[in-house]
């Protein structure tokens, strides 16, 4: 019993950590540098497919089937879908800032079209499974095969954290965030905003695509049907919940927002007869939207709230002060 | 003593709660008088006039339109009380038409005056009259400022406020402007005017107030003001040598 | 083939133009993409399909087919009441949510997530409410008629054809001769100096609600009506509605209907040709063009 329990919370661990990781990515683009995605769920399923496409062994029923190592998987993942994100910044972050929200929820439409119709690439609607799990070899003995994949996946995320937490305080994160809280003072550092937030934007893109990979391999198949606007949703929401602009928020907030809803699932699944269970399920994203729309009028800083890196570098107050009063201040004697 | 046209009780108004620009101002303008407000860069001159017409958020104090409180009025609530404001840059809608323009602000009069009040401002700005069909982007930066001014004036207002009029116009076409706000003016209308061109500003009004530091720091009559060091002075800031003319 | 294409592509481009003046207008005076505007047009479509069948059931002979169209007098009634209370509905969406965001000085992108939410818990309150069946306003079937050539239409297509047309220009007028429209385009330019001139902002941001949910009903009843009605109907149309607002130039209402046009045209053509299951993509690639020729629009001015 208590083996069962405890490969089962391994395995939501798992999962959750999944969603921190798409959680990490959007944080740069959003927490760190103010672009605002709406198809996060797109730029995971390229990576699931791609990484999928890649490592399933050879087969007749879609492109692909290389059979690679899944490590190679992950990185193309990560790779293709920070390419696409990159093609989609430069199209869009010089316009209005919601031109950019458009066309990435664009993308997400697109890439689920792709994914159900492009059957011999991505299998169509049926997706394509047998995708290789780390230490398949040991799936015979559940409580090892879900501790040594938790074990893989804290790895994974504690890797993109340090990263991301060394980009974040790195000249280049400083810069990032001079930029969002203030487009003029960035300017006057003589850097090129356009750049800096389309790089943030691609590094975003791929670790999403990361996580998307790294999801696929755990869960062993992809599918259309895993990639709708509810992913988006719910990404957004772990991020909101943890405090935009702050990574271990980030990652809080996917553990906690997953563990609410596995158990509303659950709690519908036991509570509502067979036939409610779709209705219920939909009120369950309603009390989400509510919640998110709740959190943006009354928290919009999140639970955790902004870890203020940038504020030891540049005074922020100096910052707000309009030019003609610093302007009079100057001349005082 | 009569009831001043304008008037503003211990004022203290900004954009941020914690950073107040103006600091306390008491000020006060008679029926069909000319007030131009000086000062240095950042004196506040131009958050009292934005704040006096509902732009500028009020910590404190009052504001009085005759004897009515407008302070927390919204910004077009007061345009409805007869006090009209030009501001100093994007004065006019550049996307409507001239005529447009004035047919926009006329909207608060009743519906049987507009065309007749529309016509009477196009006979003291023939500029204007000459080209209603015009998109008001395509206008002279002068004609912008007539605009500006015609608009402003369509509601009849008791009191008319303008921010810098003469910013960015060539000094011929700025004359113009001020011997415009001087007839305005010689027809009742009190005038509140916020410039930097001192001398020009001195020359057509009848009293001068100067702001330093959010505060009201000295006034006087205008033709006394134009001649007085101490303007010097406040202009060029304490610690400089005064006897600097000609501010 | 063709032929047809062209008449499919016009019908489902009225309905488009009819929803991206909608965004247009409200993006370009509350100055973002609302992204729960989608939903405005589904809850439109079930309001009008819940008052329908309650007069329906009220009188049966309201439910009797109107001379040669497939529903009877209930519908065009609901369709009055429905406007008016999607209107409604947006006005509270913005007394709860973007009211008090603007209020507290939110940001462009913070109202856009607040819209992002706005959408999901209304698509999802729909499916809690209707379920994600399908409906149909009538049962009854239509012939399509002969038009000439090889097009066909049947009665209900061309009256949603007429009445998109007879909308389109009711708000043009409205925008380029009347007070309230002056007003409003004097606020999508410059909301102080508005503000300044007299116009309550507040007045003309309730009428631009009203008006783009209103035409968002009207054009999710003609979806309901032509199509079929679904939860989900509003979202699959959100990215072709932003697609036609911007191919059209944000605030230009002839831009957006002709835009609207052009994207129902290019997806019955890519229907046509490539297959049905792409037209979903053919906004995205006409988005993509756009932002990558003329981000203006054709009718807009520059950004």
């Amino acid at each position: 019993m208590s083996v069962e329990l405890v490969s089962y919370g391994a395995f939501f661990l798992t999962i959750a950590l999944t969603y921190a990781i798409m959680c990490l990515g959007l944080n740069v683009q959003w927490g760190q540098t103010g672009l605002f995605n709406v198809g996060v769920a797109g730029f995971v399923a390229i990576g699931a497919y791609v990484s999928a496409i890649l490592t399933t062994p050879a087969t007749e029923s879609h492109l692909g089937g290389y059979g690679m190592p899944i490590v190679i998987g992950w990185l193309g993942g990560a790779l293709a879908a920070a390419l696409i994100s990159f093609l989609i910044g430069a199209l869009t972050i010089r316009l209005r800032a919601d031109y950019l929200a458009i066309a990435t929820f664009g993308v997400a439409v697109v890439v689920q079209l792709c994914a159900l119709n492009l059957e011999p690439v991505t299998g169509g609607p049926f997706g394509i499974g047998f995708i290789p799990r780390p230490f398949a070899g040991l799936a015979g003995s559940p409580l090892a095969f879900s501790l040594l994949n938790l074990g893989v996946l804290i790895a994974v995320v504690a890797a993109v954290y340090l990263s991301l937490e060394r980009l974040v305080r790195s000249p280049w994160g400083r810069v990032l965030r001079a930029i969002r809280e203030d487009e003029t003072a960035a300017f006057a550092l003589g850097k090129n905003a356009v750049r800096f937030r389309l790089q943030a934007f691609a590094i975003g893109g791929g670790v999403m695509g990361l996580a998307g990979a790294v999801h696929a391999h755990f869960i062993g198949f992809v599918a259309p049907d895993n990639y709708v606007p509810i992913l988006t949703f719910q990404v957004w929401a772990m991020l909101i919940v943890g405090g935009s602009g702050n990574n271990r928020g980030a990652i809080l907030g996917a553990v906690l927002v997953w563990g609410v809803w596995t158990a509303s699932a659950a709690a519908i699944s036991v509570l509502f007869p067979p036939e409610q269970q779709a209705r219920a399920a939909a009120l369950q994203i309603v009390m989400v939207g509510l919640a998110l729309c709740a959190v943006l009028l009354l928290r919009p800083r999140g639970l955790l709230g902004e870890v203020r890196v940038v504020s030891r570098y540049l005074d922020p107050s100096a910052r707000r002060f309009p030019a003609q009063e610093i302007a009079t201040d100057a001349r005082k004697p | 003593m009569s009831v001043p046209a304008l008037s503003t009780d211990a004022l203290v108004a900004g954009y941020e709660r914690d950073l107040p620009i103006v600091r306390g101002i008491d000020f006060s303008v008679g029926i069909g008088e000319l007030v131009v407000v000086l000062g240095p860069n950042g004196a506040g001159k131009s958050t009292l006039v934005k704040a006096i017409a509902g732009l500028v958020t009020i910590h404190s104090g009052a504001i009085r339109l005759g004897d009515r409180d407008i302070t927390s009025a919204p910004a077009h609530e007061k345009v409805h009380q007869g006090l009209a404001f030009v501001p100093q840059t994007e004065n006019i809608f550049t996307t409507l038409t001239v005529h447009e323009n004035l047919l926009v602000a006329a909207n608060i009069l009743a519906k049987e005056t507009r065309s007749r009040r529309i016509s009477e401002l196009y006979a003291l700005f023939p500029d204007l009259a000459a080209r209603p069909s015009l998109k008001a982007g395509q206008l002279s930066g002068g004609q912008r400022q007539m605009l500006a001014v015609a608009r402003a004036l369509i509601v009849a207002p008791s009191v008319l406020i303008l921010d810098e009029p003469s910013a960015g116009l060539s000094p011929k076409v700025a004359a113009d402007v001020f011997r415009t706000l001087k007839s305005i003016n010689e027809t009742g209308v009190t005038i509140i005017l916020v410039e930097q061109n001192v001398k020009a500003a001195l020359a057509i009004a009848h009293r001068g107030v100067i702001l330093v530091d959010g505060k009201r720091r000295h006034e006087g009559p205008a033709a006394t003001l134009a001649g007085d060091p101490i303007v010097a002075e406040l202009y060029l800031g304490a610690h400089r040598a005064p006897p600097a003319v000609g501010a | 083939m063709i032929a047809q294409a062209i008449m499919d592509g016009l019908i489902a481009g009225a309905m488009i133009g009819l929803g991206a003046i909608g965004i247009t207008l409200t993006y370009s005076i509350l100055r973002f993409a609302n992204f729960a505007h989608g939903e405005l047009l589904s809850w439109g479509a079930y309001i009008a399909l819940a008052l329908s069948d309650g007069l329906g059931y009220l009188s049966a002979s309201l439910m009797l087919p109107v001379g040669p169209f497939s529903f009877g007098w209930s519908l065009p009634l609901a369709a009055i009441l429905a406007v008016a209370l999607t209107g409604t509905l947006a006005l509270l969406a913005d007394a709860l949510l973007f009211g008090r965001l603007r209020a507290k000085g939110g940001t462009i992108i913070i109202m856009v997530m607040a819209s992002f939410g706005a959408a999901l818990t209304l698509r999802s309150l729909l499916e809690f409410l209707f379920s994600t069946k399908p409906a149909y306003y009538s049962k009854a079937l239509q012939i399509a008629l002969p038009l000439g050539g090889e097009m066909r239409a049947t009665p209900d297509q061309l009256l949603t054809l007429g009445l998109a047309a007879v909308l389109v220009i009711a708000i043009h007028l409205l925008l380029t001769r009347s007070a309230t429209g002056r007003s409003m385009r004097a606020v999508s330019e410059n909301q102080q100096l508005a503000g300044i001139v007299g116009i309550d902002v507040r007045r003309i941001i309730r009428i631009v609600w009203l008006l783009g949910a209103g035409l968002a009903c009207v054009a999710g009843i003609m979806a309901g009506l032509v199509v079929q009605i679904r939860p989900h109907m509003g979202h699959d149309l959100l990215l072709p509605l932003f697609a036609a607002a911007i191919l059209g130039g944000i605030g230009s209402v002839p831009g957006a209907m002709l835009a609207g046009l052009i994207v129902g045209l290019s997806e019955a053509i890519a229907v046509q040709v490539i297959g049905a299951e792409w037209r979903a993509a053919v906004a995205f690639v006409i988005l993509v063009a756009v932002l990558l020729t003329r981000p203006q629009g054709l009718l807009g001015r520059a950004a």
